[in-house]
């Protein structure tokens, strides 16, 4: 290897003041060395480095025997490597490591990471009443621990990719060997390979990169960023990619209706989940047709209201000048700035929100004859279902569907909705993720896999994995539920 | 191979009983107590039983060819250019069924639904939507029908329960009492609004070709099954006379429920039912239509006809007949008969051909 220049290195890092450089001598071999020392500040514990890296090479070393070992030896730290270039260093410098340059030939990088990472703490996005609160964190490290505490077991796999030209992202591959089927791993390792980009400094950009229907309004690539939810994907045989710095952990292949389920509803007994799970699509049938619906009846299919409910619309709608799709449509984009204002606002400032929202644009728009009291009451109510989709994305989806179907109701009425209707499951039906049908196990129909579907079968009826997506393995358990003893 | 996809064994029966089901389930029981009277379901078992005998006939057919379609066998067991002229002979037939549908569909909806929108606006809507279908493939629409069937099913039981208490059972009787003759005529009539000869363009995509007789068997049982109560019902409910009168009688059966003095006005939930059944029996068609012309012509790829073919049905399915009254007698008279030549005379001719040929082969090589 040739000697390496200091000075070139600090030249390549343009001098920057952030990464300190520390040259001293050392007694090693039965004569004096240099030993350049290099770390990012902040990136490594300064103390450690006093403890373990100098106390050791100035203190302990002209103690010791020093001719036999190689200088790695010497290291009173776990994580110690020796490079073989300097062009590898640099990441290990930027992930928290401490860089020991000896005499100009020999690299060795020892893992001194002190960045300041925040605590693991409550999932802000998923929340659950039952069910362990934590959640991710920015550091990849801790996620995998995360996970692994869940599932002990040697055949849980990761692989470390490193994503982004410039940002250099560590991205890690986790499934659990002999549930996963392999060719959806291979699949996943080469759309990962082939992501040429600049910077990853999300999951959303990996997600963008490798989903399946880049065209589709629906999510084919599933996140959360419980590490329960994760663990549990894992066991269905499914992937997980995290991504270094964000808490949000991929999971592929990811189906239409797992963006329906909320991880509490294994925690809850069967019976009361599936109830939950009912009321739940009760709430996205709303979400998705509520204002649609009432626009077409309305507007076009009068005769369907019963005669009493239908002189008490007429009566409100007599002032409002505008058609009921209009009327619709200022409600729904005004709900939607509300949303989105309460959530990019400081939160300090939610309750002036709150009362603006419910006084001037609930009450005084009613008061003032822009909207009738009815869609009031109809945009409310869907704005409340479109939350009940525990995933945030698919719930964005419906919403962003919602406004079509608005528009084929207030120009075709019922039949535009249903043929709109038709269209969006003749789209969910042609979609795939990693190889499996997003609409599976409804489209194709495996009825095997349905127990964990619409409703939650308990735990112990469901002793099969999903077919499509564990080929090979798809025992779950053999036994039923141990119960007391029958005699 | 121009369709890459497969359907499984499950989704061939859905589709099929998605197919029976189609237009007939809004058309047959006016149809039938016109020619059959009280004896409508009577006429509609016989036509089941001539249904599921002709099923027979082909899948002894199609097992001789597992793997290729109609259209492609036809050239097989007749040569080239026999086969070529029967095989756009049978897709004349089945392009102007699509018209068929498709002005039934427009019908339908300017005369209950959306009295105001142009029925030129209502068809081209809805052959947008199958051309979106056809282009998706067979694998996405059997599994959109997947979807479909259990709204399909429940809504039907709905529609009937409800109906359970309006019955007069007296409204069927006298059986039989002009003797068997309108009977087997409305059988006929009945008979050749199945054109189940198309469903033997996806038989061969299905993943099972060799079991692809029980898919078609269960898949139009149940559907004649759902047919022949809702013909039941018409007579039962509202009576010869008046489902004599109403174009659209198992809509007006709808409009008879009312439980308590809130379930009422529920007949929008049958138009909902029959526009799932019409577009998969209109996407079947379609489908057969494209991929049969595409392999009669030996084009690369059928989906760049659907948007021609949609356009031109559109204009056909206009002027396919002049209104309402005209199709009342054309159906029956005109198009039943020109229906049994490709139901009945062309497959069974296919079929004692091939056998025929295979006999002759047999003895030469012997």
């Amino acid at each position: 290897m040739n000697p390496i220049d200091i000075a070139t290195i600090r030249k390549k890092l343009g001098n920057s003041a952030d990464i300190v450089f520390k040259e001293f001598n050392i007694q090693y071999d039965n004569r004096v060395q240099t030993v350049n020392l290099i770390y990012a500040e902040g990136f490594v514990d300064t103390n450690a480095v006093q403890d373990f890296v100098l106390e050791t090479l100035m203190v302990d070393l002209p103690k010791l025997d020093t001719d036999k070992h190689p200088f790695l030896d010497f290291m009173t730290v776990g994580d110690v490597q020796e490079l073989q270039s300097t062009d590898m260093m640099y990441h290990d410098l930027f992930s928290g490591h401490v860089i020991l340059i000896r005499e100009g030939t020999e690299i060795l990088s020892i893992a001194m990471s002190g960045i300041k990472d925040r605590a693991v703490s409550e999932a802000m996005t998923e929340t659950v009443s039952r069910g362990p609160k934590e959640a991710f964190t920015e550091n990849i490290q801790t996620n995998t621990a995360l996970i692994r505490r869940k599932i002990k077991n040697p055949n849980l796999w990761l692989e470390n990719l490193r994503i982004g030209k410039m940002t250099q992202t560590n991205v890690s591959i986790m499934y659990i060997n002999g549930i996963v089927t392999d060719k959806i791993v291979d699949e996943v390792r080469s759309r990962l390979a082939r992501i040429d980009i600049d910077g990853i400094l999300e999951s959303g950009y990996i997600e963008e990169l490798i989903q399946d229907a880049p065209y589709s309004p629906f999510p084919t690539v599933y996140n959360s960023e419980r590490p329960d939810v994760i663990a549990a994907e894992l066991l269905e045989g499914k992937i997980a990619i995290l991504v270094d710095g964000t808490p949000h952990v991929l999971v592929v292949p990811a189906l239409f209706i797992s963006f329906m389920h909320s991880a509490e509803d294994y925690y809850q007994r069967a019976d009361i989940s599936s109830l939950i799970r009912i009321l739940r699509f009760v709430g996205i049938f709303i979400a998705l047709l509520g204002p649609s619906l009432y626009i077409a009846i309305t507007t076009f299919h009068q005769e369907m209201l019963p005669t009493q409910l239908l002189i008490g619309l007429a009566a409100q709608r007599e002032g409002i000048p505008f058609p009921a799709f209009i009327e619709a449509l200022i409600m729904e984009i005004t709900f939607e700035i509300l949303r989105e204002a309460g959530v990019r606002m400081p939160r300090t400032m939610g309750q002036a929100m709150s009362i603006v929202g419910t006084l001037v644009i609930g009450q005084s728009a009613v008061a003032a004859g822009i909207v009738s009291a009815a869609m009031v009451i109809v945009v409310s109510i869907t704005a409340i279902s479109s939350f009940v989709v525990p995933a945030m994305n698919m719930s964005i989806s419906i919403r962003m569907i919602r406004f079509l179907l608005m528009g084929l109701a207030a120009s075709f009425g019922l039949y535009g909705i249903i043929l709109g209707i038709i269209v969006l499951v003749l789209h969910l039906c042609s979609l795939r993720t990693f190889g499996v049908p997003y609409m599976s196990p409804f489209g194709p129909y495996i009825a095997q896999d349905t127990k964990d579907t619409l409703i939650r079968l308990p735990h112990w009826a469901m002793r099969k994995r999903l077919r499509l997506i564990n080929q090979n393995n798809l025992t779950r358990s053999k036994d039923k539920a141990p119960g007391p003893e029958r005699r | 191979m121009l369709e890459k996809g497969k359907i499984s064994h499950r989704q061939l029966t859905v589709l099929s009983l998605l197919y029976t089901i189609g237009t007939s389930i809004l058309i047959v029981p006016s149809i039938m107590s016109v020619f059959s009277r009280q004896d409508g379901w009577i006429a509609c078992l016989v036509g089941v039983v001539a249904d599921i005998t002709i099923i027979f006939i082909y899948s002894a057919l199609s097992s001789r060819y597992p793997k290729l379609s109609f259209v492609e066998y036809s050239e097989k067991i007749l040569g080239k250019w026999l086969g070529k002229a029967v095989s756009l002979f049978f897709m004349s037939f089945i392009f102007l069924l699509s018209a068929f549908l498709l002005r039934v569909v427009g019908n339908f909806m300017t005369t209950h639904i959306m009295p105001n929108t142009p029925i030129e606006v209502t068809i081209i809507l809805f052959i947008l939507v199958v051309i979106y279908a056809v282009r998706l493939g067979l694998e996405t629409t059997a599994r959109a029908g997947e979807i479909f069937l259990p709204f399909v099913i429940v809504l039907f039981l709905f529609l009937t329960v409800f109906l359970l208490p309006q019955i007069k059972i007296d409204r069927i009787e006298p059986f039989l009492e002009e003797g068997f003759k309108p009977v087997i005529l409305g059988a006929f009539y009945y008979f050749n609004l199945q054109e189940q000869v198309i469903l033997l363009m996806l038989v061969p995509y299905s993943n099972r070709p060799d079991k692809a007789r029980n898919a078609l068997l269960v898949g139009t049982s149940i559907g004649s099954l759902i047919i022949i109560v809702t013909v039941l019902l018409s007579t039962l409910v509202l009576g010869t006379e008046f489902t004599q009168r109403n174009m659209y009688a198992s809509y007006t059966l709808a409009k008879q429920i009312s439980v308590g003095n809130f379930l009422q006005r529920v007949e929008a939930m049958l138009a909902i039912l029959w526009l799932i059944t019409i577009f998969f029996k209109t996407a079947v068609c379609m489908y057969a239509l494209s991929l049969g012309t595409a392999q009669t012509l030996q084009l690369k790829d059928y989906r760049t006809l659907t948007l021609p073919f949609g356009l031109l049905l559109v204009f056909l399915s206009l002027i396919v007949y002049d209104n309402i009254v005209s199709f009342i007698s054309f159906t029956p008279k005109v198009f039943s008969l020109y229906a049994t030549i490709f139901m009945v005379i062309i497959p069974v001719l296919l079929l004692s051909i091939d056998t025929l040929r295979a006999s002759l082969k047999k003895e030469q090589s012997s």
